[in-house]
């Protein structure tokens, strides 16, 4: 036991004999889970699209059609000079801008001149995601001086009026009746969010703080392999064999040690997640300690198996930091799984990285407790019990 | 110059001989160059990414708007979108949501269309009073909020439309009623024909004109924007491993070697850099090839691709010497090369898109190569030319020269290159 934590101390005493270690331990990755938080607002803040519109019309209609989108779930409308909208969109600082141009009026609108104009990035989902809230919109406020022109045809078809005031007559009380119809129309569609056991709001930056977790643990867990590798180049591991200490003991060693310093990472950065994002880690800590253990053991196996295929140190720190990145961006810990098409949601499954982030998000998203995640931490204790396998039956001291 | 040359090439080679690098610089950045396709749907054809989401439909109304609802979502317009299943147990719908199974459920409930097109034999005289609204439930999963608020435009967009042809009918009934030319007893049957072609009611009051129309519209490939950004990214780490050349020279003898030898501090140095430049855009250039014969991606002017590729590549180098002017060892060059390649890749937008970072963080994207880089490349991949690209490449040399000019001066107060 003492030559365990021996090993274990050494390895710490190496890893943090350089300052700039903490840059990767700590600053780094609250840094990224900072800044990519702050790419998705928090449950209080507005969560819409912001659009902007230039209203150079100023009429009752421009009015109106601003007025359907402040009403949208999707939209927030920001109302700003022409000029601004065209160079914030030049300089890609907006993604999607309405142009109502002058003229638009209910004369415009009963003689089929009105439009209006949508300049939207290219390839940008939020600008399509506008493009539907602005149609919608229009079709709400168009709805009704449709409604209104469909009746004045109607009432033309039976029988024809008698002068074009009659018409015109005809049409503003069509008009008043159609806007009243459609204000007192009721809702016909009601959203419940799935039942989570305690009822947690979603929240975006639960996907960012577990998953910028997950990335800034498992780079260093792989790199076990880079430490083997700098042993053996050093000639230290033959040095072990001179010595009372086996070969089990030396890995335990050194896993155990690498494995504590995840552990001490992680929560911090899980405190982090608590204290300044208000996330929801907390509130299983049990549940939440075994998530965190099993998926540290897995990223350990990993790395102690690399370790046994990597020659030099430094093929193990850039394999590791690749392997650790791809996993990352493959198991759902940058952007959402969901976003993967179904055969690659799949085939990521046989990655630690994706049940390591389904585990955490049952817990921070979802509000499960210590049954949820028994499937994942089960699935991550047995790639590390492969891993460890393999890595152990590999091992050689030269 | 023969010698700088001579330097820089046996630099280059040295590198490109290193697997453990060329891993980092080539095989990390293509491989999250194609992670990055399947995230933006690059690769499956979606605009978005998403694709075949999984959503339950519960149909109890099975009446001509349900049943409409259910086809919308089964239609060839959106078969690839999404992947509807039937289903008529409301519970076993949810649950599958629950567990994830699914993004969302649709219950469109008994009644729904009875509640909208009102019934045969209907009088719409003075007794006549709306039927109480029958609302369709969309059940969402949490924890897939991009799928489930398509499933929930696509059910808005719907409900909609329906209300439109439902207000249409009703003004057009009522205004005839109150005219005297429609008999209420008869204006059921008026009513569900008005109503049934509702779906024929061309609604053009207001034109919307998007500038996808317009004779310029560009498809823009996202690629054409993650490649560069992956590979501006590596690219810091291979400045980086170039500077720790010069510290690696020093300590193995080798620098104090060269400067005995007819060559001058300057040409040394100078190959240094020339070695470190040409390995980023050897870099570089392969990225940008690869992607171009795997992915097919277009990346506009070429002439202009390539003067950009030089001009990131110089100032990414400048960042480069700065580091290891700066740094007493290899291992420090290493440490900071790597947290200055993770911190430009975040600020640069290599990670996110700047737009949806503050705005002092916009500005600080300014002092990194990747952030002028990808501006650049993105004006390419718009539709740009080299005259479109005077502001980036600009800033990239001019960024360059000063850094690379204060490394020179750290450098012979350093002594780093004396014999």
């Amino acid at each position: 036991m003492k030559k365990i934590f021996a090993i274990a101390w050494k390895d710490a005493i190496v890893r943090f004999g350089s300052v700039s270690e903490l840059l990767f331990f700590i600053v780094l990755p609250l840094l990224f889970t900072y800044l990519l938080a702050g790419g998705t607002p928090s449950g209080e803040e507005d969560p819409r699209i912001a659009l902007l519109v230039a209203d150079e019309a100023n009429t009752a209609i421009s009015q109106q059609m601003i007025g359907e989108l402040e009403t949208s779930t999707a939209v927030r409308p920001e109302v700003v000079s022409r000029d601004e909208a065209q160079s914030l969109f030049d300089d890609r600082r907006a993604d999607v801008v309405l142009l109502i141009p002058a003229g638009l009026d209910l004369a415009s609108i009963q003689s089929g001149s009105a439009e209006v104009e949508l300049l939207q990035q290219p390839n940008n989902m939020n600008a399509t995601v506008a493009e539907r809230a602005v149609s919608t919109a229009i079709r709400r406020v168009s709805s009704a001086i449709s409604a209104a022109g469909n009746a004045v045809q109607q009432r033309e078809s039976i029988e024809p009026f008698a002068s074009e005031a009659e018409r015109q007559s005809y049409f503003e009380a069509s008009l008043e009746r159609a806007r009243t119809i459609q204000q007192e129309a009721p809702e016909r569609v009601t959203v419940i969010e799935g039942i989570t056991e305690d009822q947690v709001e979603y929240d975006p930056r639960a996907n960012t703080s577990a998953g910028q977790l997950i990335t800034w643990v498992f780079i260093p867990l792989f790199g076990i392999s880079a430490l083997f590798a700098y042993e053996r180049q050093q000639g230290t591991l033959r040095r072990l064999l001179t010595t009372p200490a086996t070969k089990a003991t030396f890995l335990l060693g050194t896993i155990t040690g690498q494995v504590a310093m995840a552990l001490v990472q992680m929560l911090l950065l899980v405190g982090f997640g608590i204290l300044v994002m208000k996330l929801g880690w907390g509130r299983e800590p049990l549940a939440l300690f075994v998530i965190l253990l099993t998926s540290a053991l897995a990223a350990a196996a990993f790395g102690t198996t690399m370790g046994t295929f990597i020659k030099s140190e430094g093929q193990a720190s850039g394999l590791s930091v690749m392997f650790g990145m791809v996993f990352a961006l493959m198991g759902g810990c940058w952007y959402p799984l969901e976003l993967f098409p179904p055969a690659i949601q799949n085939a990521v499954k046989v990655l630690p990285t994706t049940w390591a982030m389904q585990g955490m998000l049952d817990l921070v998203l979802r509000g499960g407790g210590l049954l949820d995640i028994l499937p994942e931490a089960a699935v991550l204790l047995g790639f590390a019990a492969i891993f460890f396998s393999l890595g152990v039956w590999r091992f050689r001291y030269e | 110059m023969k010698k700088l040359f001579l330097i820089g090439i046996k630099d280059l080679k040295l590198i490109f001989r290193d697997r453990a690098a060329l891993v980092f610089m080539l095989l990390a950045p293509f491989l999250l160059t194609i992670g990055m396709g399947f995230v933006t749907g690059r690769f499956s054809g979606s605009s978005s990414g998403l694709s075949d989401i999984p959503v339950v439909i519960v149909n109890l109304d099975n009446e001509q708007l349900g049943n409409a609802l259910a086809d919308v979502f089964s239609s060839e317009e959106l078969a690839d979108l999404m992947e509807p299943t039937a289903s008529s147990d409301i519970e076993a719908a949810r649950r599958l949501i629950d567990e994830d199974e699914a993004a969302a459920a649709v219950i469109i409930p008994e009644g729904f269309t009875l509640s909208i097109i009102p019934a045969e034999g209907t009088s719409f005289g003075e007794s006549f009073v709306q039927p109480e609204p029958v609302k369709i439930e969309v059940y969402t999963n949490p924890s897939r909020p991009l799928s489930a608020g398509v499933v929930k435009a696509i059910v808005d967009e719907f409900v909609s439309r329906v209300e439109e042809g439902r207000i249409a009918g009703m003004t057009s009934i009522s205004g005839l009623i109150q005219s005297g030319l429609l008999d209420p007893q008869n204006a059921e049957s008026e009513a569900r024909a008005l109503f049934q072609n509702g779906n024929q009611i061309e609604n053009t009051a207001i034109t919307l004109r998007t500038n996808r129309e317009g004779a310029e519209a560009i498809e823009f490939d996202i690629l054409a924007y993650m490649a560069p950004g992956m590979a501006l990214l590596f690219l810091m780490y291979t400045v980086s491993y170039g500077g720790r050349s010069i510290l690696a020279e020093r300590s193995q003898g080798t620098l104090p070697r060269l400067l005995v030898s007819p060559t001058s501090a300057a040409q040394v140095l100078g190959g240094k850099v020339l070695g470190i430049f040409l390995t980023g855009v050897a870099q570089v250039g392969i990225l940008i090839l690869a992607s171009t014969l795997f992915f097919g991606v277009e990346w506009g002017d070429t002439l202009g691709v390539i003067i950009l590729i030089l001009a990131a590549v110089f100032g990414a180098t400048g960042w480069g010497m700065l580091i290891t002017a700066f740094a007493r060892t290899q291992a420090q060059i290493g440490s900071l090369g790597s947290a200055l390649m993770l911190i430009f890749g975040i600020l640069g937008g290599s990670f996110i898109n700047l737009e949806q970072m503050p705005s002092m963080m916009r500005t600080l994207s300014r002092i990194t190569p990747n952030a002028w880089g990808l501006d650049g490349f993105t004006t390419l991949a718009l539709g740009g030319t080299l005259p479109n690209l005077v502001e980036p490449i600009t800033a990239l040399l001019l960024m360059g020269t000063v850094l690379f000019g204060i490394a020179v001066v750290v450098f012979n107060r350093n002594g780093i290159m004396q014999k």
